[in-house]
């Protein structure tokens, strides 16, 4: 029976084609929607993701989210070092700076100090040049995938950076933040030289607890002795978010949007799947007159909302790979992120709404006199 | 043949229907129907499809049913074969009283006892000629090679030995009747139910058709017992098939037309009416 019912839904090609493709879009539709705003949302963190040296991120108690500055003072880090069981800590300068592009133009880019002689915060991964020129006067570090955005600029180009002389001595492969703007690295000194501040010029103190100290107790110790923050880049991360979900319109703005996605996903689904039996209902009726017990119309139904869901979702997923994959090139916008949460988040979603269009067919079966037979 | 009434108000009163000279008792009657009604709608809107109907059919039989539209033999063809309740009598098919099985139970025995044949032949579209012929012995558990083996004797009985792997949508009309007519014998079931078997073809087909069902209604069910084959027909053309011909009139039997004699050179039908018939609304044959 179960063969026949497989053969009545594939056989049938012009139906099954409209039911896998839509069911593919449907949840192409949801997976998409959904890696896209988890995309957006891991962007907004994306320093936290490129430097994984501390353990503590140090900053002004009030800071709402990774890339607001609220400058700390180089007291403030003294005391930080200060503080029992912190095994070292270091200095961290992010900043926004106008660079001044050969042809006249102007962009704003993320500049980003890391401390010259122990290199803390340094790019993940240097793809031209060498992490120790960067410790010349005047010298930065261009993101790959910022290049283009400076004039495909190249090793040994000059630009000028907050309006003085800057020298690409390399370039870096670094997750880009949030607003997406060019990221440049540097030195500490060469980042406070390129960018006059006040006294209060630090933005985060990264801190490494000593061996066998709990990050929690160190970091309340450093609250405690300080007044300052001490968070870990997950509970930074956390909160960063929360600011982009609550304070921004992002939140509200962008989640309707998905959720959107996902109940038309899952509407369109039940309905198609829906449609499908109600085109098909003669022949149950047909098969209930010849002897079929609902029980066995019900396993048949099931089975071939099973089918087509399980295709349906293996080339929407694989369609969402792609796109997440097309992506993740360098210099990409879209920063669409699909982990294996999102995954089994869809698939139970698209589970779920196979079985209502699937209760509801099973419905129409049950209840479904097969004296229509005659009619 | 024989054809012969129940007395209701006599038999009723004597516990039972009249015994048939063929039938020495109506509880040996290969269908009985006793009182049975059916309305459709309520209130201003209420149809009678079926008043009080008794009927007695002897097994190896191959009954018409005529009338206008809507005079109910739709309905009581559905009722006999178990697809549809009736709102009141009792009937009984083989042994089987339809009114004291619950739906799953019903559909059980429907499986082992019922044979269908539509007008509109209810193949299912995206199953070959053999697949669909299959489906009433997968349904009853038969394993799909064995049933396969079994549906294909029964497709070469009615001509379509080659037309096995052929989709309804490849085959005439007059070839999906026969493939219908393949999956309605192929359980081997006492009771066939054919409503219009021959409105959606041919005379010529149409005939053809008829003689597979006659020789159906001559035919053995599983046990080797004999069977009952019921048309629902329009078709004036094949009335000469029938040993039996119900008219119906306004849900009720109208008469009974008895095939009085076969002339076998002409094939010509010479039916005899059955004058008691004009007196109660109640048949056996």
């Amino acid at each position: 029976m179960y063969r026949l019912a497989l053969r009545m839904l594939t056989r049938d090609t012009g139906k099954y084609i409209a039911l896998v493709v839509g069911l593919s879009f449907a949840t192409l539709l949801i997976c998409q929607q959904g890696a896209i705003f988890l995309g957006l949302l891991k962007r907004s963190t994306g320093a936290l993701q490129n430097i994984a040296q501390p353990d503590l991120w140090v900053c002004d108690p009030y800071l709402n989210f990774i890339e607001e500055v609220r400058p700390l003072s180089d007291r403030d880090w003294e005391r930080v070092r200060a503080v029992p069981g912190v095994a070292w800590a270091e200095p961290f300068f992010s900043s926004r700076a106008t660079v001044e592009l050969p042809d006249g133009k102007y962009k704003t880019a993320q500049m980003v100090g890391i401390d010259r002689s122990t290199m803390v915060g340094q790019p993940p991964v240097v793809t031209a040049g060498s992490l120790d020129d960067l410790r010349a006067p005047d010298a930065v570090m261009v993101d790959e995938s910022s290049r283009e955005k400076l004039a495909n600029c190249q090793i040994g180009d000059t630009f000028r950076l907050n309006d003085k002389r800057a020298v690409v001595v390399g370039f870096c492969q670094v997750k880009l933040g949030f607003e997406s703007n060019a990221l440049i690295y540097t030195t500490y000194d060469n980042a406070l030289r390129f960018t006059p501040v006040g006294r209060e010029r630090i933005t985060f103190v990264f801190v490494k607890v000593q061996e066998g100290r709990d990050v929690a107790d160190v970091a309340r110790e450093i609250r405690e002795r300080t007044g300052l923050a001490a968070l870990t880049r997950g509970e930074l991360a956390l909160r960063t978010i929360n600011f982009i979900l609550r304070e921004t319109g992002i939140g509200i703005n962008f989640g309707i949007t998905v959720l959107l996605g996902f109940v038309v996903g899952l509407a369109v689904t039940a309905a198609i799947f829906y449609q499908f039996t109600l085109e098909n209902l003669r022949h149950f009726a047909v098969l209930k007159a010849l002897g079929a017990r609902n029980r066995k119309l019900i396993s048949m139904v099931l089975l071939q909302a099973m089918t087509v869901g399980v295709i349906g979702f293996g080339i929407g997923t694989g369609l969402t790979g792609i796109f997440t994959l097309t992506g993740r090139r360098p210099g990409a916008e879209l920063a669409p992120y699909f982990p294996w949460q999102l995954l089994v988040v869809c698939a139970g979603g698209m589970f779920v709404c196979i079985m209502m269009g699937s209760l509801l067919s099973i419905r129409r079966v049950v209840t479904l006199e097969p004296g229509v037979v005659f009619k | 043949m024989s054809t012969l009434l129940h007395k209701p108000s006599a038999a009723r009163e004597a516990g039972g229907p009249t015994a048939l000279p063929e039938m020495s008792d109506t509880r040996h009657a290969a269908i009985d129907l006793r009182q049975v009604s059916k309305s459709y709608g309520s209130g201003d809107n209420v149809v009678r499809a079926l008043r009080a109907v008794d009927l007695a059919v002897a097994p190896s039989k191959l009954i018409m049913l005529v009338g206008p539209s809507g005079c109910g033999k739709t309905t009581l063809v559905s009722i006999l074969s178990g697809v549809l309740d009736a709102d009141a009598g009792q009937v009984n098919v083989f042994g089987v009283d339809w009114s004291k099985l619950s739906a799953d139970q019903k559909t059980r025995r429907r499986a082992e006892l019922v044979g269908f044949v539509f007008q509109s032949f209810n193949l299912i579209p995206t199953l070959t000629a053999l697949e669909n012929t299959c489906v009433p012995l997968i349904v009853r558990g038969m394993r799909e090679r064995d049933a396969s083996e079994r549906a294909a004797q029964a497709l070469k009985d009615v001509g379509l030995g080659d037309r096995l792997r052929s989709l309804p949508s490849m085959l005439s009309g007059g070839q999906q009747q026969r493939v219908a007519i393949a999956r309605a014998l192929v359980g081997k079931p006492r009771l066939v139910v054919c409503d219009e078997p021959t409105a959606a073809l041919d005379g010529k087909t149409g005939q053809q058709v008829m003689e597979l069902i006659q020789t159906a209604a001559r035919g053995k069910d599983e046990r080797g017992e004999d069977r009952v084959v019921i048309v629902v027909t329009h078709d004036n053309r094949i009335f000469h098939y029938a040993d039996h011909i119900i008219e119906m009139e306004d849900g009720r039997l109208k008469k009974t037309l008895s095939q009085h004699v076969r002339d076998e050179s002409h094939h010509v039908p010479s039916f005899e009416e059955d004058d008691r018939q004009q007196e109660r609304p109640t048949s056996a044959v």
